[in-house]
C-alpha cells in the first residue's frame, strides 16, 4: 500500500459552473508533485469524465482520490438513478444525456469510454434507485 | 506563435488572457468529450461551443487558446471562467474551417 495522499470532493451537482474543479484540483496536486505530463492527462481526463457524469445523471455526489508513488486510485460516488445496463452504458456513442445536456457539448456517449481508455483498471457498481460507484486506478 | 502575437495578427478579439503560450498545433470540435480525448497539447481549439465547460475543459488538455469562431462571444459565465484561469479566450468572425486556415497558415501548424 504504501503512504498516500488522500483528496475528497464534494462534487456540486445543480450547477455546470463547478463542474471540473475536482478533476482540476488533483490535475494541479499531481503536477506539483512532479508525476509526468502523460499521466497526469489521463488522471484528469477520466476523472473529468466522472465528475462530469455526476453532474449529468446524478445530482452530484463524492469523489476521493488516493495519490500513492506509483499510481492514483479514484472513487466516484452518487446515489443517482443507477446504470440499468452497464455495457449498453459503455459503448461509445450511447448516451441518455438529454438534449439541453448535448447542447452544452456533452452527451456524445464517450464519458465512459473515455474514463476506460485512460485508466489501468476500471470498475463499476451500480444499482438502479440506489447509485452508482466507479472505481478508476491509473499507473504512472 | 505564441497566443499574443497570433491574436493580435489574426485581429482577433481577446476575452481573456491566459498564460504566455506558444500554438503547437490546432484542432476543431464542439463535443467536450471528443475534445478531451482528442486534442493534441499546447493547440488552437476552434468552437462554436458557448459555456462554462469550455473553460475548463480547456485548462484539461492544456490548450494555447480557445477560439470562438462565427462572431460567438462568450456568455457570462464563461467569460468569468476564463478569467479565472490562466487560458486565452479568443473570438473570431470566420466559421471554423476560414479561422483553421488561419491559424495554419499564421503559426505554420
Amino acid at each position: 500500500m504504501g503512504e498516500c495522499i488522500r483528496l475528497e470532493y464534494d462534487v456540486d451537482g445543480t450547477n455546470f459552473s463547478s463542474a471540473g474543479n475536482a478533476s482540476e484540483s488533483v490535475k494541479r496536486t499531481l503536477k506539483q508533485m512532479g508525476v509526468d505530463a502523460a499521466s497526469v492527462r489521463r488522471v484528469a481526463i477520466a476523472m473529468y469524465e466522472g465528475e462530469i457524469n455526476m453532474v449529468i445523471h446524478a445530482h452530484g455526489g463524492k469523489a476521493v482520490a488516493e495519490i500513492y508513488p506509483d499510481r492514483i486510485e479514484i472513487c466516484l460516488q452518487d446515489s443517482g438513478p443507477g446504470i440499468a445496463d452497464i455495457d449498453l452504458a459503455m459503448k461509445a456513442g450511447y448516451s441518455t444525456a438529454t438534449e439541453n445536456i448535448r447542447s452544452l457539448g456533452f452527451g456524445a456517449g464517450m464519458g465512459l469510454p473515455n474514463m476506460k481508455k485512460y485508466s489501468d483498471e476500471m470498475r463499476i457498481e451500480s444499482t438502479v434507485g440506489v447509485g452508482t460507484t466507479v472505481f478508476l486506478r491509473i499507473n504512472f | 506563435m505564441n497566443v499574443r502575437e497570433f491574436a493580435a495578427k489574426a485581429g482577433y478579439t481577446v476575452f481573456a488572457e491566459g498564460e504566455e503560450r506558444q500554438i503547437e498545433s490546432g484542432y476543431c470540435g464542439d463535443f467536450l468529450s471528443n475534445i478531451i480525448s482528442r486534442a493534441p497539447d499546447s493547440c488552437a481549439w476552434l468552437t462554436v461551443m458557448n459555456n462554462v465547460n469550455v473553460a475548463a475543459v480547456a485548462t484539461l488538455i492544456d490548450c494555447a487558446c480557445i477560439i470562438l469562431c462565427e462572431g460567438v462571444s462568450p456568455d457570462e459565465a464563461l467569460l468569468a471562467r476564463a478569467k479565472s484561469l490562466p487560458v486565452w479566450l479568443l473570438g473570431a468572425q470566420g466559421n471554423v474551417f476560414e479561422e483553421a486556415k488561419k491559424v495554419s497558415a499564421l503559426c505554420g501548424v
